[in-house]
């Protein structure tokens, strides 16, 4: 058993708040991606979990061992840093070895584990090699196995993939997500590549500003978004915001974009009505609108400013009253800029957005 | 990056090279020559005296030779100012015999008592002398050309009156037969080359005109009584300061690493040092060493010492190393330490926290990552302290006056200096330059290796 | 306890108190292993600095104090220029510094004007034989140069050149050079190429470009190579005493007037040759890891 429990964590550098007041807990075996842009404190979460920067308050323990002011030693985690940090002047073998020889593991046990994890990285004829004179997709397999042949509980990544060039990123996110999968090490996974975090997670925690904004599964953050930023982090293009009105009809509630009536999804009804005649945000991601070429009652016309093809679909650019949208269409679907179409928007896609604080609203039960 | 191949970059690169080509390179072999070849080892005798003549055998220098002969040679105004040079004048002269029958040609300058002379001290015209002794034949030769050994033009009695119409220099040449190695060699030579005792038939070989490769330099000195101890304290020297200059520099590395309040003021005193002549580092440590110096005032002052103790004494060698190992402990400890610093920096903080995180502790991490990372840094800096090592020199004067204790640079600038003994002075360079050699040898190397590792 | 409801009430969540424990020891080891390097250090700059405050009391006090026994350690007591006039008017001193000052600028000069175009060419072009040079320029930089000032001697006699500042500044030049290119390399190597390429799409020449864009970037750099080059030059003396006679430098002049000379002149001379270093290592401090770091590269 090896879950991670941060309690109350804040780490301060001078007068700057890096996190603030943050709580997490990851489970046994759990895969938890800490995403977030840069500054947002996910990083200074990660190392005060390996006790390479120490957490100013709070509690961080790991298997229900309170770790918080132990040096990274003796915490029982490996992990696998950005810049791979492999040692230099060591062969491939001596570096995977690194850590077994350090804990005093005996030859025979160290050697089998080190071509064990040299096998599940496919690097096993490279164990005589200096790392100088390895691309760098084949430092980053040393370094994960460097990682792997500790067999801790716990795996710390901080940003594994992002110095590698797009096409291997896409090759190593596939196999290290079977990796991760096989040696069943509890993991904390660093990024901000939001679709790393949305392919490889068990879990999400977005973080920005120091704390984490929400966690939860991939698709539900991908899906409903906690906050107005979540929701224009995640996902590509990101989510769309525009600004509406909420106005009272017939006893429910409507929302106005300009002269577009809306009708809300029935569940949202309770929860927009404390905003009766107040403006709100309206948020929808550019796949869940139909896009009509003809009018239509309950279609908006808008004005198509950019067409990019993409190949699988057609990414179209329409300006809706002040706000830019991105919608994208089907290839198939025919349209030229300056050409008029008519967007529609599906009751339960759409997301509701405070405009002062930013927070999604959701009904008490989705 | 230009990696475009034009002439460009060798144009730029040209004046450097030409430049150490002139000033480096061929120093370099000079240095090695001077050390090994005896420029005038051998004097070449001519069958005739004339430089064109064919060669005749050969003498070293320093036979005895008996001379069988001379004979007077022209000889270049340039080549006048040579060692030992003996010449003798030559006048053309025109005159007229008691018969009434002209004669004109060349007289030694000893046959003719110069009469009258012009404003500028050219002499003009002369009489013939009188010759000494009574069997000798009363009339003087007077010859077709400037030499003993052309035709006789006429002969003139004592007292005849003579116009001087031109004169010439000429250098004498004897024939000489001397013996070296059994085997006899006889011929004629310049009077630059011989040193002709005063008896006039006997004489030396004083120096030769070809050179031949010799050790006589190098055994020279080796022989030397300063050479042994020369070599004997440069490595003492070497083994003292090394180490304690390496341990000190890391040291200083490491504070300077931390990064503490203050740290720029740290590096600026650590540096210092960096920049101080040799030869102020060796008078400031005289100032603490000599007998009325710190040391004493502030023992005696402390009340340890009741009278001053003089260290620098011939009695108190060691007293003279440790002044010296301090001084160059003092003066040269910032430059591996600006080495190690670089080398330092150049260690991702990343590798660190991962052998932290991987179980190493402070000193495993010293050990097994810092100091094998740090390797490369510390074998330059190490090469560079051994040649500068060799190169001790002001500081030993300042502190022994360069012959209580002497090291290799010293005696180099001794046997230069003060024994005017360039051979044996460009020896030494040659030994310094030696020892140099191989460590740079070495250096190279690891410089290769190091590059072949970050390839 | 009420001490520890409070706490509980600031914040909620601590470690626990064996955690607090551990973390108080690290960072009294922490407090404790700074305080150590401090002190380290401390004692590290006055091993540096004590000898240079010694001859600098020395030097700025009168001759009758410099011989006296036993002497104070307080310095400048009392403070003159007496001994520092004594060593200035001594014969040969004003022509030996002028001498120093001579070839410590045409060192300089010769040495950047010769190095510029080198160190632009191995940190711009890849050239074939761009190794090969670096190579060498390292292994010249490994020789004990100063020792050519002995068969220099014996070539600057033969060319009627010896005892003579220029020629001493060309030997100066030798040693100076290799540094110096590898200096000026690495402060190239620092401008990005792609700067020049700019310049030229935006309508320079690559001379303009070379003198509007690169120059200005490297001119504080290469400025500490020659400031660098100038304290060689100003305190070599194996060569100096060995190549110059009657026209010394400053180094030279002291060296050989060293047995004979007193203490008040011995100790004010090593002072004010001190000065000038100490002056410019101040200045170029922030390029020292520049020009020694790269060497073990």
């Amino acid at each position: 058993m090896a879950d991670i429990k941060i309690e109350s964590v804040t780490k301060r550098f001078g007068d700057f708040l890096a996190v603030d007041n943050v709580s997490l807990t990851i489970e046994d075996q759990e895969f938890m991606v800490l995403l977030g842009p840069s500054g947002c404190g996910k990083t200074t979460l990660l190392r005060a979990v390996a006790g390479l920067g120490m957490a100013d308050e709070g509690r961080i323990s790991i298997g229900g061992k309170d770790v918080t002011y132990l040096p990274p030693r003796q915490r029982g985690i490996s992990m696998v840093f950005q810049s791979y940090a492999i040692f230099p002047h060591m062969k491939v073998y001596d570096n995977i070895a690194f850590g077994l020889k350090m804990n005093k593991v005996d030859k025979a046990e160290t050697e089998r584990r080190v071509r064990q994890a040299a096998e599940l990285l496919h690097i096993e004829n490279m164990l005589d090699r200096y790392p100088s004179k390895m691309s760098g997709g084949q430092r980053q397999r040393v370094a994960v196995a460097r990682a792997i042949a500790m067999k801790s509980q716990v795996l710390l990544m901080d940003e594994p993939l992002s110095n590698l060039d797009a096409l291997l990123r896409l090759e190593m996110r596939a196999e290290l997500k079977r990796l991760l999968a096989e040696i069943q090490a509890t993991t904390i996974y660093v990024t901000h590549d939001q679709i790393e975090a949305l392919s490889m997670g068990d879990r999400i925690a977005v973080m920005r500003n120091g704390t984490i904004l929400q966690c939860d599964h991939p698709t539900i953050v991908y899906d409903q978004p906690a906050t107005e930023f979540v929701g224009g982090f995640i996902g590509n293009p990101p989510m769309n915001f525009l600004d509406a009105q909420v106005q009272r009809h017939n006893g429910s509630v409507d929302v106005a974009i300009g002269d577009f009536k809306l009708a809300p999804h029935a569940l949202y009804q309770p929860v927009l009505k404390p905003y009766d005649g107040k403006p709100i945000v309206i948020g929808i991601r550019a796949e869940n609108m139909e896009t009509l070429s003809t009018p239509s009652d309950d279609a908006i016309k808008v004005r198509v400013l950019v067409v990019e093809p993409l190949g699988s679909q057609n990414l179209l650019t329409v300006k809706i009253g002040a706000n830019t949208v991105k919608v994208s269409t089907h290839p198939s679907f025919a349209v030229a800029p300056d050409q008029d179409v008519w967007l529609r928007f599906p009751a339960e896609k759409i997301r509701w957005v405070d405009r002062d604080s930013g927070q999604m609203l959701y009904p008490a039960a989705v | 990056m230009k990696k475009r191949r034009n002439w460009a970059p060798y144009l730029l690169i040209l004046p450097s090279v030409i430049y150490l080509a002139i000033f480096f390179a061929w120093p370099m072999a000079r240095a090695m020559t001077l050390a090994v070849w005896d420029a005038d080892a051998v004097l070449r005798l001519k069958a005739e005296a004339s430089a064109e003549s064919a060669g005749a055998g050969t003498l070293p220098r320093g036979t005895q030779v008996e001379i069988l002969g001379q004979q007077g040679n022209i000889v270049a105004p340039e080549e006048l100012t040579q060692r030992n040079l003996r010449t003798e004048r030559w006048f053309r002269i025109e005159a007229e015999r008691a018969d009434g029958q002209p004669v004109s040609g060349w007289a030694q300058e000893t046959r003719v008592r110069v009469r009258e002379e012009s404003e500028s001290g050219e002499p003009l015209a002369g009489t013939i002398r009188r010759k000494l002794g009574s069997d000798a034949d009363p009339l003087t030769d007077v010859f077709s050309e400037a030499s003993v050994a052309s035709a006789v033009a006429g002969r003139l009695e004592a007292n005849t009156r003579v116009e001087i119409r031109e004169q010439a220099m000429l250098e004498l040449w004897y024939l000489v037969r001397g013996e070296a190695d059994g085997t006899p060699a006889e011929g004629w030579a310049q009077s630059r080359y011989i040193q002709v005792y005063a008896d006039d038939t006997t004489g030396r070989i004083d120096r030769g005109n070809a050179g031949e490769l010799t050790n006589r330099y190098i055994q020279a000195m080796v022989n030397d009584r300063f050479f042994w101890p020369a070599l004997w304290t440069t490595f003492l020297l070497m083994v003292l300061i090394i180490p304690v200059q390496f341990v000190l520099a890391m040291i200083m590395a490491l504070i300077i690493q931390q990064q503490l309040r203050g740290n720029s003021f740290f590096l600026y005193v650590f540096a210092i040092a960096l920049g101080v002549s040799d030869l102020a580092v060796g008078i400031v440590w005289y100032a603490i060493f000599t007998q009325y110096g710190y040391l004493n005032s502030i023992l005696q002052g402390l009340g340890f010492i009741g009278a001053p103790i003089a260290y620098l004494t011939a009695d108190t060698r060691y007293w003279i190393i440790i002044a010296i190992w301090l001084a160059e402990v003092w003066r040269a400890t910032s430059i591996v330490m600006v080495v190690v610093v670089s080398g330092l920096q150049a260690i991702p903080n990343e590798v660190l926290e991962a052998a932290d995180l991987f179980g190493a502790g402070l000193w495993k991490r010293i050990r097994f990552v810092i100091l094998p990372m740090l390797k490369p840094s510390l074998q330059v800096a190490l090469i560079l302290r051994t040649i500068l090592a060799l190169q001790v020199f002001a500081v030993v004067i300042a502190l022994s006056g360069g012959d209580i204790v002497t090291v290799l640079a010293n005696e180099a600038y001794r046997q230069y200096y003060d024994l005017r003994n360039v051979n044996v002075a460009a020896a030494y360079a040659g030994l310094i330059l030696l020892l140099s050699m191989v460590s740079a040898v070495i250096y190279l190397r690891l410089v290769r290796s190091n590059e072949e590792a970050q390839a | 306890m009420s001490a520890s409801g409070q706490l509980a009430q600031t914040a909620p969540v601590q470690a626990s108190a064996e955690m607090q424990k551990v973390r108080q020891a690290a960072l009294r080891r922490q407090r404790l292993n700074r305080g150590v390097t401090y002190f380290i250090a401390i004692l590290i700059c006055l091993w540096v600095l004590i000898p240079i405050w010694f001859i600098a009391s020395m030097a700025l006090t009168t001759p009758e104090v410099v011989r006296s026994y036993p002497k104070g350690v307080l310095p400048f007591i009392p403070f003159s220029f007496e001994t520092m006039r004594f060593f200035l008017s001594s014969q040969g001193i004003i022509p030996g510094t002028i001498n120093s000052i001579i070839v410590a600028i045409i060192t300089l000069l010769l040495s950047t004007i010769i190095a510029a175009p080198a160190g632009y060419a191995i940190s711009r072009y890849l050239f074939p034989g761009r190794d090969f040079y670096r190579l060498s320029i390292l292994a010249v930089r490994a020789f004990p140069v100063v020792i050519l000032a002995i068969p220099l001697a014996v070539v600057f006699i033969n060319f009627g050149i010896y005892d003579s500042v220029y020629s001493l500044a060309l030997m100066h030049t030798a040693l100076t050079l290799p540094t110096t290119i590898l200096v000026i390399g690495s402060v190239f190597a620092s401008i990005p190429y792609e700067l020049e390429e700019a310049a030229q799409v935006y309508g320079c020449t690559p001379l303009q470009a070379f003198r509007t864009v690169v120059l200005p970037l490297v001119a504080p750099g290469i400025a500490a190579a020659a400031i660098f080059t100038f304290v060689m030059s100003w305190n070599e003396v194996f060569a100096a005493s060995i190549l110059t006679v009657r026209n010394r430098t400053l180094p030279a002049q002291v060296l050989s007037t060293l047995s004979q000379s007193s203490e008040p002149y011995q100790f004010a001379g090593a002072f004010f040759m001190m000065i000038p270093a100490m002056i410019f290592i101040f200045v170029i401090r922030r390029y020292l890891f520049n020009m020694w770091g790269q060497i073990s590269k």
